[in-house]
Parts: C-alpha cells; structure tokens; sequence
C-alpha cells in the first residue's frame, strides 16, 4: 500500500500514513488537537489547513469559498494525500486544549463549595464532611507480625489476615495469586514487619499490595470529576482526609465533539472508540503527574482513585461502547461498575491501584450526579430541593429524602467557555464579572488573579448579558441592537459588543447561551410541573457546576437561567460531583450511600415528554416569554 | 329542573385593530375596519361578545402571478396583469372588505421591481381603491426593509397593515409603522412563543399592541391545517386567559395555502376520480378559511370570488346569535 509522508506545521510533526486516510485523522494520531466540532463529517468546516507542498485529493465543500480555495485551504477532514505532503495549521482551526490550569484560580472557587453566593449573608454549611465515617477506598496498615514457630505454624497468608484481623473487623477477605507468589519470600526478607494495602472491593477486602516495612504514611488517592467539557481532579491525603492539590483541564475528547452524543457517534467510527478513552486518560494521567510531583509523592503511594462522570463519559473511560445510550429506549451498559483496578483503565497511579466509578442513574444522568445529591445531601432533606448541574450537560434533580426524580438536558459548553467566540475555562485571566456603563457602555471587568482579561468565563457571560439588557444594548430576544457607540462594531458574524481590549460577544454568542440556559431552565420547569409542583413549593435550590461562588445569582435570574424565587433558598454548592467523589473515595460508607441515591433516582426522559420543546421554545427569550415567571426582574 | 349550561368568562379581551383611516380620521378610504375585540372564544355567544366580525381580503399581485390555475386565474379575466384594474374589480365586483397587495415583483429573483415602481403603484391604489390596504412585502429581508418602509411614507395617515415582521427581521417595518401610523403584522412559525416574543419585542419598539395583528402561518386543509388550528386555539385561550401580548387578533394566509394544494390545482384529467377541479378547488379554499374562522381568525387573505362567497354565507350563519 502507498504511504506518504504528512508534515505538520508549525509544529513541524510527521507521521506515515496511508492512501486514503484523511489529513485530520493524521493530526489526530500526532496528538495535534484541530477544531472539528462535526467529528469528520465534513460539515462543521472547523478544520480548515492550508496546503504548503504536495499534492491531495479532496472532497467538494461549501465551507471552503472560492477565496479560501485560492489560498489553498481543505478542510482536513475531507482531504487525503496524493503524494507527501506539507501542511500549515491556521491558529483558527486550532482547538485550544490549554493544558492544566492555574491552580491558585480554581482552588479558590473550590473552597466556595458549601457556601451560598457573596449576595447571602449568612454562609450556613449544607453537608458535613464527618457524617461519613473515614474508611477510605483503600487502606494501609503496617503490620509487625510474629515469626512463625512450631506450636505458630499457620500460613503466611493466614498468619496476614489474622494480623489484620487483630486490628480490622474484616469478614471476607482476598489476594490476588501475584501477591501470594511473593509473599513467603517477602514476609522473610522483610521480617515480618510489612505494610498492607487493603481495598474495598464490593463487600470483600483485598489484599492489593504488600511492601517491606512501613509505608503506612503514605497514602494518597486522587477524585475525577470526567465532565463532557472540563476534567477536575483532587488528591487527597487519604490518612488525614487533607485536600493536596487541584487541577482542571479541557476534556481533550472536545478534538472529537462538543457534546456527548456527536462523541458517541465518533465512537463508532474506526479507532473512534479507543480514541476517545485515550483522550480521557490522557488528561487524567497528565493530572496525576503534576499532582504528584508538586506534591512529591510516589506514583505507588497513590493507591486509588474514584470518579465521577456522566454515564457517557464513564463509558468512555472504562472503554465500554457507548452506542446503545443514544439508541432508543437509550440504555447504557452499565450503570454500576465494581471496583476495578486502574490499570484496566489505563489510569496511572500503582499498578495494583483501585478505581471506583460513583454509580449512575440512567443514560443521560451519571455518577456525577449522585455525587452531587450526596454531596449536598439531598437525600436527607426533608424538605423539597432541586440540584441543577450547570455543564455541557445541564442535569436537574427534584425531590427529599422520601423521593428524588432527575432528568437531563443539553445545555452546549457555553457556560464552561467553550464554543464561544472569546470564551475560556475559569483560570486566571478570565474575566468573571462585568459592570457597564448605562450611558457610556463601557464595561468595568473583574479577571480571576486580576490579571490582563484574556476571555470570559461562564460567570462572565452571565454577567455580560444581564448587564446588556440591563443597559439596553440587546433586546429580549438577545440581539444586539442598532446603537451608534464606540463599543459595538460589525463583525464576520454580525454585530459585536466590545467588552475589553480585543474581548468582545456576538449576537451568535448570545445565541449559544440563551440556548444554554433555556435548555437547563426549561428542563428543571418541566420536572417542577411533571411533579405538579410550581418552583415556589421548593425550598432549597443547590446551585451545582464550575461557578462556585462566583455566579451572580441576580444576573442568572434576570437572564432567566435560574427561577425568579427568593433568593435565600440559593445554595451554591459548587463542583458536586468531585466532592461528591472525593466523599465516596474516603468512605465505605458514603460509597454504600451513593449506590443507594442512584438506585432511588427516578429518571424521567424529557425527549418523550411533548410539552418539553414548547417551554424549551419559550425560555429561549430574555429573562423568559412569559414575564410573570420573572415578576422580579424589570428590564 | 332546566339544565343550566355553564358560561366561561374570561378575565381578558382580544385588542380592537383599527385599519384602514376616513377622511374625518386623517385618510382617503371610505370605510375604515375594525377587528378583534372578542372576550371569548369564538362565536360562543352565550358566554361572550364579538362586537367585530371577521374580515376578508383580496389579494393584489404587482407581476402577473405564474402558479395559479386557470381555474383561480378565470374569474379576473385580464385584470391580472394590471394591478389597479385587479384592486378595482375585487372592490367593486368582488365586494372585498380589504385589499391585499403582494409587491411579490420587487423580490429580486421575480422581476427585481425598484423602490419607485412599488411606491408608484401603491400610489395608484390608494387613488383608485378606497377600501383600507394591507401592503405585503416580497419576503426578501434586504428589499423589504427597503421598499416597505417607503410604502408606509407615501400612505401616511392611512393606517394600513403592512408585513410581514418576524422575529429575524421586525426592527426597520416596526419603526416605518411607528412613524407613519399603521399597523404591523407580525409572523411566526406557528409557534405562540415566538409569536408572543415577537410581539413582546415590537412593543418594545414603543409600537403598542393595538397596531399588532398575529399571523401565526397555517396550513391548508391536509397540510398541517390541523396544526396551525391547535396552535391558534392555544393563543387565544391563553390571551383570554390574561396573556396581553397574545391578545391580538389573527390573520390567516388561507389562498395562498389552499391553492398550493395538489388537490386545489391538479386537473381533472389527471385525477378523475376526485371530481372537477373548479369545484374542488374553491371548496378547499373556502374549507380551510371555515376551519381558521373557528379558530379564532379575524382577517382572512383570500384568492377565488366563489369562495369568498361561500365564507362569508358561513361568516353571516356563525353570527346569527
């Protein structure tokens, strides 16, 4: 078969590949990330590359103009090599996957969790950490144990277990025949004074590893939060329940699809499948690694780790097909996995390592979402609550501890700045908070770290569009309007609002996100009316995603993200879905607890639901068509 | 003991549109038409008023219309290819209550017809014609908002019904109609979200909602008539139930519907079976107005005389109380 040889610049990358595969999937095994939100289907017209040398074969488009095709632009997706071939990456087909993020800034949005927005007085804690008792995933315990004699003639294994015994109520108990190998030799050579790693592996204790002497100190496990747009990780000291260190970053699987069901369908695709794990733990492996160093721990001593995803992306991770989640009646393969070891997952921590996936609900509600009930701890309320998750998925949950019902809605990556002209993850730069200038329209900006604005983040925007309306430069159906003023231009995709030097949203931009929030208000309308219920009866609203603290819960109120109720009940509880995970890698108990909430969870399936696209129709209008629901907000 | 038929009442009214000015009012018609007004639903005249009847309009063609069949084309003779002429006869001989000119030659890929042609005859209608006008554009966003807004200068003081707005393109016709004092039709996709956002955006244009006449987009009979049908009944509960910026009244586009129709147009020689095409296409047309007038419908746009006829019969029976 012909090969040829494509190099990519500038980077200047260069990878063999056959006739007949495509530029993009070349850049996509050189780890080169281009934008291509249609995944290759040749319709998004996001991965433009220019042609430096060489000649190709490719497909007719109608997004490439005739201007564009002069220059020499393909879409890489629809073009393949003639001969070798030298190509230019424009930085607009870039997809930007800036890699780990400035901790600092997404350390502090962290420690708003359990605290209720700046605007309420009162911070009063809504879960407390020590209502689960401390028995984490995995345990170390340094046994010193007496050598074996005549009238003392037990096994070694058994003579381990007796040990542990002696200090554990443990009933079953297992090892693993790579452990039982080594341990007569080991037990010797290390006289008898050995540490044990023990895990909880479904209702039995295994023995994971045995080390020479005491390393009993040393233990860390590390909670995911796998979201479709960013991924979260925390380690833990899981001695000490103490919190090391935090990280955030893109999902990289963002190369293969926005949202979750153009991944599925990327899955399906030849090697699409092991792509998008590889995406995933990629991410998640790079995280561990700078974890670890900062902190200088071991890559051993990091003996477990537990994540939380949607049911899509907990697919993904373990590399399950996902296929039949997006088929009619949308069933997934599993919603709760066993303990694994990591490695099966290709997660990088000690070899012999455990993963917990926190148990899903159903196809479109996950395992991040029951870390979220648990962590705010819904399903001890008496009274009736409501969990909106605002993510790429906007996932909403109604009930007490009597009764719980959820359901899901695709809100787009908007809110978690991606798929927006200037819009980036909260890290440092970013600009969170807007004021404008009613008469002037200058806009008065607060960047996370006070540093030079480098985009918007999803606070951002919502506060940029609440003060919009505010100051009357887009009408209610988000447009920008017709206004002679330094600050509004024209743009390639219309009108443009100018936030900051070189920072600015479009009327396409304001589009994302009224769709964003009328997807996730409409969704969290219909499960209030399905249980006839009105928004009024509810008496806690935990407010869950990236925000932390940082929404500004008036400004999501008057852009009709969040219901026009009074404003006390808000409880912000931030990311949910790590705490959740980090609760749950820290104890049985609350583990035993999470599989308890998704077994209880009832989901109801808004796409079956025939009023669902006429509410989701009348939130996409500022704050809402129907202005009683907002009697609050005066525009 | 009689039974008692239990009444609906309703907290709020449907807004009276005013179209079409006297002489007294500041125009040159001879009549101007009021529609809307009702405080129930349609002709339950044991619970409610409807102190407006409904109203129907002829329509006018710039350029000669090329899809019309021979059947709808006989009864206008060669007027159809002389826009007054046409304007005259359905005011005259047709007895329309409004006429509809479609300025559908301005639109580029239909003749192209300048600012000054359309101005020109509208014009000459306003001089020849003197019942009140709705002037339509040719659904080329760019050449409505140029030509429309110089249709609504010239007949200043008229109070016309000029559209189509919607929600990608209100802001030029809504401003026109400000400034010149007529009255707006706003479209949507059947759709009464998009229609109430629409209207919530017009009058926050400072248009009121009396100048504001709903054009939900409807299907004829067996292409989606149904739909539209549910969708305009939705509206008009939910306006009478106190939704203002729903209460308004509805014009339906039912000849251009109706006759687009396969069973409106194909021959008889084609389908003998389904019996002869002049009959059959007058009755689609008058069916699907009849079923849009039980809807709710305030302003019908209409093609054929002989259906007009029989839509007015059935408007006269539904009002005898």
């Amino acid at each position: 078969m012909d090969k040829f040889k494509i190099t990519f610049y500038p980077e200047k990358k260069t990878i063999e590949i056959g006739k007949g595969k495509t530029l993009l999937s070349a850049a996509i095994s050189l780890g080169i990330n281009l934008n291509s939100s249609c995944t290759g289907d040749g319709v998004c017209g996001r991965c433009k590359v220019i042609i430096k040398k060489g000649s190709v074969s490719t497909l007719p488009s109608g997004r490439i103009t005739n201007e564009e095709r002069k220059k020499g632009l393909y879409l890489a997706c629809l073009t393949t090599a003639l001969s070798n071939v030298e190509i230019e990456i424009p930085p607009e087909s870039r997809l930007d996957l800036s890699k780990l993020s400035d901790e600092e800034a997404f350390l502090s949005r962290l420690k708003g969790v359990y605290t209720k927005a700046e605007s309420i007085e009162k911070s009063e804690p809504v879960i407390n950490e020590d209502i689960f008792i401390h028995s984490p995933l995995s345990t170390r315990l340094y046994l010193e144990m007496p050598d074996p004699n005549l009238q003392d003639r037990i096994s070694d294994l058994e003579r381990v277990y007796r040990q542990i015994r002696k200090v554990r109520d443990v009933k079953i108990m297992q090892t693993g025949l790579a452990n039982i190998r080594h341990l007569g030799n080991l037990l010797r050579s290390s006289d008898f004074k050995v540490t044990v790693t023990l895990g909880n592996r479904n209702d039995t204790t295994e023995i994971v590893l045995i080390e020479p002497g005491d390393t009993s100190k040393n233990n860390f496990g590390i909670a995911f939060d796998i979201g479709t747009t960013t991924i979260s990780g925390q380690l833990v000291n899981l001695n000490t329940k103490q919190i090391l260190g935090t990280k955030a970053t893109f999902n990289q699987q963002a190369t293969f699809g926005n949202d979750i069901i153009t991944r599925i369908i990327y899955a399906q695709k030849e090697e699409g499948l092991s792509r998008l794990h590889h995406a995933v733990i990629d991410g998640m492996n790079d995280m561990i690694q700078a974890l670890i160093k900062e902190n200088n721990i071991d890559l051993n001593n990091v003996t477990c780790c537990v994540c939380a995803g949607n049911t899509t992306m907990t697919h993904l991770l373990l590399r399950v097909d996902p296929t039949y989640i997006r088929r009619d009646p949308y069933v997934p393969t599993a919603n709760f996995v066993p303990v694994i070891r990591s490695q099966e997952a290709g997660i990088k921590i000690n070899p012999r390592g455990l993963l917990g996936c926190v148990p899903g609900i159903s196809s479109y509600v996950g395992g991040d979402i029951t870390a979220g009930v648990l962590a705010c701890g819904m399903d001890t309320e008496k009274d009736l609550c409501l969990l909106i998750d605002i993510g790429t998925n906007g996932e909403i949950v109604l009930g007490n501890r009597e009764w719980m019902i959820s359901c899901a809605a695709s809100a787009g990556p908007a809110f978690e700045g991606s798929g927006v002209s200037c819009g980036m993850r909260a890290r440092e730069g970013a600009i969170q908070r807007v004021k404008i200038n009613k008469s002037t329209y200058e806009s008065d900006v607060t960047t996370i770290l006070n540093s030079k604005s480098a985009g918007i983040c999803g606070s951002g925007y919502i506060d940029l569009i609440a003060e919009m309306l505010r100051a009357g430069i887009i009408d209610k159906s988000g447009k920008i309007k017709d206004i002679e003023n330094k600050h509004i231009r024209v743009g390639k995709l219309g009108k443009e609002f100018v936030v900051d030097d070189n920072i600015y949203i479009n009327d396409v931009d304001i589009d994302n996100i009224k769709r964003a929030k009328g997807a996730i208000y409409s969704a969290a309308a219909i499960l209030v009316k399905h249980m006839e219920l009105n928004f009024s009866d509810i008496k806690k609203v935990f407010i869950a995603g990236g925000f932390g603290n940082y929404l500004d819960m008036e400004n999501a109120i008057t852009i009709g993200l969040l219901p026009d109720i009074e404003r006390s009940k808000f409880k912000f509880v931030g990311n949910s879905s790590l705490l959740g995970a980090r609760e749950i890698m820290l104890s049985s108990d609350a583990a035993r607890k999470a599989e308890e909430i998704a077994k209880k969870i009832t989901y109801f399936e808004l796409s079956t639901d025939p009023k669902y696209m006429d509410e989701y129709v009348a939130a996409l209008f500022f704050p809402h068509t129907d202005a009683n629901r907002f009697a609050n907000i005066k525009l | 003991m009689p039974q008692e038929l239990l009444k609906e009442q309703w907290p709020n009214a449907i807004d009276v549109i005013t179209i079409g000015a006297t002489s007294q009012e500041g125009g040159t018609r001879d009549r101007a038409i009021k529609v809307g007004g009702q405080n129930g639903l349609p002709y339950l005249f044991e619970e409610s008023d409807m102190p407006n009847k409904p109203v129907i309009a002829m329509e006018v063609f710039d350029i000669e219309p090329v899809d019309w069949p021979d059947t709808l084309k006989k009864p206008y003779g060669d007027v159809l290819s002389n826009p007054v002429e046409w304007a005259k006869k359905c005011e005259t001989e047709f007895k329309a209550d409004l006429i509809a000119l479609r300025l559908a030659g301005t639109h580029p890929d239909a003749g192209n017809k300048s600012e000054s042609d359309a101005v020109k005859l509208v014009k000459d209608i306003i001089a020849n014609v003197k019942i009140p006008l709705i002037i339509l554009g040719s659904n080329d966003e760019e050449k409505d908002n140029l030509i429309l807004p110089k249709c609504a200068e010239v007949t200043k003081g008229e109070k016309c019904l000029i559209g189509d707005a919607a929600q990608k393109n209100y802001k030029t016709l809504t401003a026109a109609c400000l400034a010149y004092g007529h009255n707006i039709i706003a479209e949507s996709p059947i759709d009464i979200n998009i229609a109430k956002q629409l209207n919530i955006l017009i009058t926050e244009m400072g248009l009121p909602s009396d100048r504001i006449i709903i054009n939900p987009t409807v299907g004829a009979l067996g292409y989606g008539l149904e739909y539209a049908y549910s969708i305009m009944e939705r509206g008009r509960i939910a306006a009478l139930g106190g939704d203002k910026m729903l209460a308004q009244p509805f014009i339906c586009f039912v000849g251009q519907e109706a006759w687009r129709a396969k069973e409106a147009k194909a021959s008889a020689s084609e389908f003998p079976e389904w019996g002869k095409e002049l009959e059959r296409g007058i009755l689609w047309e008058a069916v699907t107005a009849s079923a849009f007038l039980q809807a709710g419908a305030d302003i019908l746009i209409m093609r054929h005389p002989k259906s007009i006829e029989i839509v007015k019969e059935n408007i006269n029976q539904l009002l005898q109380k």
